[in-house]
Parts: structure tokens; sequence; C-alpha cells
């Protein structure tokens, strides 16, 4: 979206702003709802929250073309709502149903709706990143300006693919978008113990130009960051674009982990204290009812979905 | 070599080695599909991975035949994200042991994404691994893996043993094909000559008979469905036992009927592996034999294989390390004759005259 000019600025970025507000907001009812639902025993497998990160992954495909293609991870609830993916088959794929994209086989670990570009989730840490290398290099061969978003958390970039896959794209030139999701946490492990490196000055070291961004919180910022970043990614560089971001719940399940005490509370709290999914209450008042209906659609489609057959189980194997 | 499966007589015949044939089908391939690359250390190199690679990025360009860094995971990865979106990538490696670097992309991504994602992921592609034999190989150059990738559902393992399979099946797995397939190719036959002709009736991506025969069976894999039909001929010159050689050319999905068919004929069973016995080929033969039917058998079966050892470098070692034609022969007789057969073993223990001639480099 551009901005246009004299007086309809403000109309214009209030606009935008609204957008941006209303699909974090619906990534994170939708992941409250789960919180809601997952007692219920529903929802049969592990789910990774996004809550805290979905400025992210708002801001980021907002600033995308619909044909450009994101490879994602287990944790990806917000970067499927965020592309475009299909509510009420989302919530059948996590029932297990057949109403969901991947007919149930996915889960919610692995959703993908490459109809609307986002390509696949892997639960192997850094795994779907050289995909998203490929992808790029593939559109270069056939002279195509779309561009492959590779989405990873900080503890992928610890795994040699990582290092291969920077290399790859530096020596073939590829438009190909690296976004790490630094939320500063593997698992339970913090950054500090993990990494020798700073991933700016790393991927320096591949002729990668990069650019790291620690307001994570901030929808507007994430989108912008992200354009610049696919202006040079079109033109055929591979960019590097660090976003720190915090996830408030624990790394699997539904829960908080603060009283096992191996990080702070008041970490948590600086973020949320500008989280504007919570500073903005008035835009969330507003657009909450209509969100929740739609939320609730999906879950009854997820409700009336039938189960996968025994005929299911062969299918597709090859 | 000709072969049952090809029949038809009216084809003509031509020579030509299995690096032509895999250069042939390389070529065809990058013709045919506008979106097929090639890629894998030294594809664009001189040698172009022992010929079968030569001269193509010269012929379709830098941007579908490629050199790569050294990343057989990351280029495992790069293939599968290229397949995502419509290309057919064919990645190379020329050793079958640096394979398992990519295992993580072969068997927890490409292997699962049609399953994984209820058919709306696919990533057809053709990854091509060379096994290592003889010559000072040792531990690290020589390992045959198809067991270890069979295991896994999704992936589609075959192990062509002429220049013929390779005419026949690699249309089929490049044009037709929806999955991802590893090809197990061994560097000993590169070399080798095979006659070879057009059919209508392709070898097709599972088992076939290879040689027609009612007192022995014999499964085998890729080089040693060669040593077995050389003994097959042998002890039919010399004590006139007629021996069926079944090539099982696909691991991951043989024909198991035609396998069982021809066992209930001969009652009589060789396998001969290019791997190691333990948790492979020759134990799923034997599962699924004695599932369909624990009658089948008349005598134990034969086991032919590696030692269970790591390969050793020195070649005293090494040329008892694998099957010997001698052993390849002895199993046929003491199967038809018993192991007091008196029959003479041919005074050659090792190889054919293909890899005498042989002296590396690799």
């Amino acid at each position: 979206m551009t901005l246009g000019a004299g007086s309809s600025d403000l109309t214009a970025v209030d606009e935008l702003y609204r957008r941006l507000f209303r699909a974090s907001l619906l990534i994170r009812l939708v992941e409250e709802r789960i919180i809601g639902l997952y007692p219920s025993d529903r929802i049969q497998s592990p789910v990774h929250l996004s809550i805290g990160q979905e400025a992210v992954a708002v801001g980021v495909c907002d600033a995308l073309r619909p044909d450009d293609l994101v490879f994602a991870t287990y944790r990806s609830h917000g970067f499927y709502i965020a592309k475009g993916g299909p509510l009420d088959a989302m919530f059948a794929e996590l029932y297990g149903r057949v109403g969901g994209l991947s007919k149930g086989k996915a889960g919610s670990m692995h959703l993908s709706a490459p109809d609307v570009g986002l390509m696949g989730s892997s639960a192997v840490v850094a795994s779907s990143i050289p995909h998203a290398v490929g992808a790029a290099m593939s559109f270069k061969r056939r002279g195509s300006s779309r561009a492959a978003i590779a989405v990873f958390g900080d503890g992928a970039t610890e795994e040699g693919v990582y290092h291969e896959s920077l290399n790859f794209a530096a020596v073939m030139k590829v438009p190909v978008l690296f976004i790490c999701e630094d939320n500063g946490l593997a698992v339970h492990s913090h950054r500090a113990v993990r990494q020798s490196y700073s991933l700016p000055q790393h991927a320096a070291a591949f002729g990668i130009a990069s650019r790291r961004l620690d307001e994570g919180w901030d929808m507007l910022a994430v989108r912008q960051a992200t354009l610049e970043a696919l202006e040079k990614v079109r033109a055929g560089e591979p960019f590097l674009l660090e976003i720190a971001t915090a996830r408030y719940k624990e790394h699997v399940g539904v829960g908080e982990d603060f009283h096992f005490g191996y990080r702070a509370q008041a970490d948590i709290d600086a973020w949320k204290a500008r989280d504007p999914l919570l500073t903005d209450q008035r835009l969330l008042e507003e657009l909450r009812p209509e969100i929740e209906r739609e939320i609730e659609r999906a879950v009854a489609f997820a409700e009336k979905s039938a189960a996968p057959g025994r005929s299911e189980l062969l299918t597709d194997v090859i | 070599m000709t072969s049952t499966a090809k029949k038809s007589q009216a084809a003509p015949m031509r020579v030509l080695s299995y690096a032509g044939a895999l250069l042939e089908t390389m070529d065809a391939g990058l013709a045919d599909h506008p979106n097929a690359f090639i890629m894998g250390q030294g594809v664009d190199d001189f040698k172009g991975i022992f010929g079968s690679t030569t001269g193509l990025a010269d012929k379709y360009g830098a941007a579908r035949v490629f050199d790569v860094p050294l990343m057989e995971e990351g280029m495992t990865g790069i293939a599968i994200g290229a397949a995502l979106v419509g290309d057919y990538p064919i990645t190379t490696h020329i050793r079958a042991d640096f394979s398992f670097l990519a295992m993580n992309q072969i068997i927890n991504l490409a292997s699962k994404y049609s399953y994984m994602f209820g058919g709306i992921m696919r990533c057809p592609m053709l990854i091509r691994i060379v096994v290592g034999r003889s010559w000072g190989q040792g531990a690290q150059h020589s390992q045959s893996p198809q067991a270890t990738f069979a295991h896994y559902p999704g992936l589609t393992v075959v192990m062509p043993s002429s220049s013929q399979a390779i005419l026949d099946m690699y249309p089929q797995i490049i044009n037709r094909h929806p999955g991802p397939v590893l090809s197990i190719e061994h560097r000993l036959l590169y070399n080798l000559d095979f006659s070879v002709s057009t059919s209508d009736r392709p070898i097709p991506l599972t088992s076939y008979v290879a040689r027609e025969g009612s007192d022995v069976t014999v499964v085998a894999t890729s080089v040693m469905v060669l040593e077995a039909m050389r003994a097959a001929e042998y002890v039919h010159k010399t004590a006139g036992i007629e021996t069926e050689v079944i090539d099982l050319n696909s691991i991951s999905h043989p024909d198991w009927d035609l396998v069982a068919a021809s066992v209930r004929k001969t009652g009589r069973l060789v396998i001969a592996d290019t791997s190691w016995l333990e948790y492979g080929v020759a134990g799923e033969v034997c599962r699924q034999l004695v599932m369909r039917d624990p009658r089948l058998l008349r005598a134990s079966p034969t086991m032919l294989g590696m030692a269970p050892a790591p390969c050793p470098t020195a070649k005293s070692l090494e040329d008892i390390y694998y099957p010997s034609q001698h052993e390849t022969v002895d199993a046929i007789l003491t199967q038809a004759r018993g192991a007091n057969h008196g029959i003479a073993l041919p005074v050659e223990r090792s190889m054919t005259e293909g890899y005498k001639r042989f002296k590396g480099p690799f």
C-alpha cells in the first residue's frame, strides 16, 4: 500500500494501522480461542503459540505481494493467518479433521496454504530455510520478480543449514528475504549462552546486507522495514531482517512458564507495555465482536468436519 | 546384457556404457523438461560425475547445470524449495556416503511433504548417489545405503543395474513420478558396456526377471545382478542348473508377487545384495516370502552381502569383504545340489573382466 498525498495521508495511515491491527488481533484471538479449547482435548497435538509475536507476521506479510512465498516454522499460526490462510480450514486442521487443507495430517506444526503462498511449516528447526533459497533460485532463473521469504527463529541460525543457505544465496544472488524472529529463546535457552556471533555481522561476512529492528511490537515499523528489504531483494540481493520479538507463552503448549524461573516476567511485561493489542483498548473493543464471530464460524466448521477415515491412512504417501 | 523384460525382437540393439546411459537420460531430462536442472559438486567440471553430466553445462547453460558449495543438506533443501515451485531438480553425490549429510532434508522433509501436507505439497526430484567399491575405497566411500533409505515411507529408492535400466527408468522418474526418488548407482558399473534397445515394455520402477530359470532363484541388487547373471551362466554350462535371476531394481517398491512366484517355482533362494545383511534387503526379502507362505522354501536361503564390518582399505581384506564370483556360484550350486555338490568353482574369484580393467582413480 502506498500512502496518498496531502490531507488524505492521515486517513491512509489510519486505514493501514487499522488493517494491521485487525490482522494481529485476529491471530491473538484465534490463539486465545485455542487456549480456551485446549483443555477440551479437541486439539490433540502440540501447539506453539505466536502470542506476542503477531506484529512480525502481520508486518512482514502485509509488505509482500500475494505471489511471494513464505516458508515457515512450527510456530506459524501467525504467518498462516497473516498470509491469508483460510481460518475454517485452520481450525479443522488443528482438530485433525478432513476439512483442514491437509485433511488433518499436518496439524498445528505443519500448517500450509500454498494457494496463498504459505509453503509449508517444518518442525525440524531451520529445515525450511533452504527451501526459500531454492524457490528464489527458481524465480531468478525464470526472470520472475517474485520473492521467497525464509522465516525462522534465532535458534535456527545456529544450525549448519542456515550458514549453507546464506552462502548459497549470496553466491547465486537470489531474491530471498531471511526473516529472523528473535524472541531470544530456544525452548528455554537464552541466546547469550548459544551464540558467539551477532547476526548482522555474520551475514555481512557472506556479503549479505541486513538490518536489525528492535521494535518488533510495531506492525508499521516491521512492514516498512520489510518493504525496504524487499526493494533490495527484488533487485537481486538476498537480505536479512532480524526482528526482536517476545514469546509470551511457553515454548509448546498454552500455558505460562515464568514460574519455572528460567526467564523473568519483567522482560515480557516490558514488551506488553508496548504491545498495541494490549494498549489500544479502544480499537480492540471495536473490532473484537466481529472477529470473534469469524472465529466461532471457523470453530463450528471444524466441529462439524469429519475425522479422516481409514481410507486416508495410506493416501499421498509417494 | 539382455533381460527377459526386453523381448522386443525387432528393436535394434546398440552398445552403451552405464555412464553413457546416464548422460543420455540427463540430456533428455533437460531437453524435455524446461524446468529441470542438475546441481551437485562437480557436475559442470571436466569429469562431469564420471562422465554422466559431461558437456551439459555448455549445452544448457549455467542456470540449469551448476556446481554447488560443499553443502549436502543445503543443496537438498534448495532442491526441495525449487521442486515446490514446479522445478524438477536432479542432485548428485559422487559417493553415497555424502548423502548421509543430506538425510535431514531427504528423510524429514522430501519424503514427508506429500503425506504430511495431505497431498497439497509435492517435491518430485531425483537424487543420484554413487556407491564406490574396490581400489581402496575404504570405510567412508563404499557404503550402499538402500535399506537405510527404503525404510522410510515417501521415498522411492531404485538401484539400476544396467544401461537399459537407466534408459528405461530415468525418463519415467523425471517425467512422471510425483515424488522424490533416490537412485543408487554403482561406480563399478559406470565404465561397463551393455547392449541396449528401445522397447515398448521398458523396465518398470519395480522388480523384473533378468533371466528365467526353474531350479534356483537369485534375488539380486545393482552390481550383484551382474554377478548373479555370470554365475547363472556358469552353472548352466557346467551343471545344467537353470537359475532365475530377479533384479529387485526398486528397493522401496519391489514386485513381491514376482519374487514369490519365482520362489514358489524353484523352492531355492539366494539373495545377493551390495550391502550388509543385518536389517537389510536380505531380511526384507525373507520377511515378504514368509509372510506370504512359510512353506515356499524347500531349504534355508543363502545370503550374500558385505562382511559385518566397515569396509577395509587393504586389498587383501577388501577381496574377502565382498561376495565373490566364487561364492555366488557356490551359493547357487549349494542350493541346487547341496553343500557337497562336488562341482568345480570358477577359477576367477572376484569381479568381471570389466572390473579387472578398472584401475582407478575414481
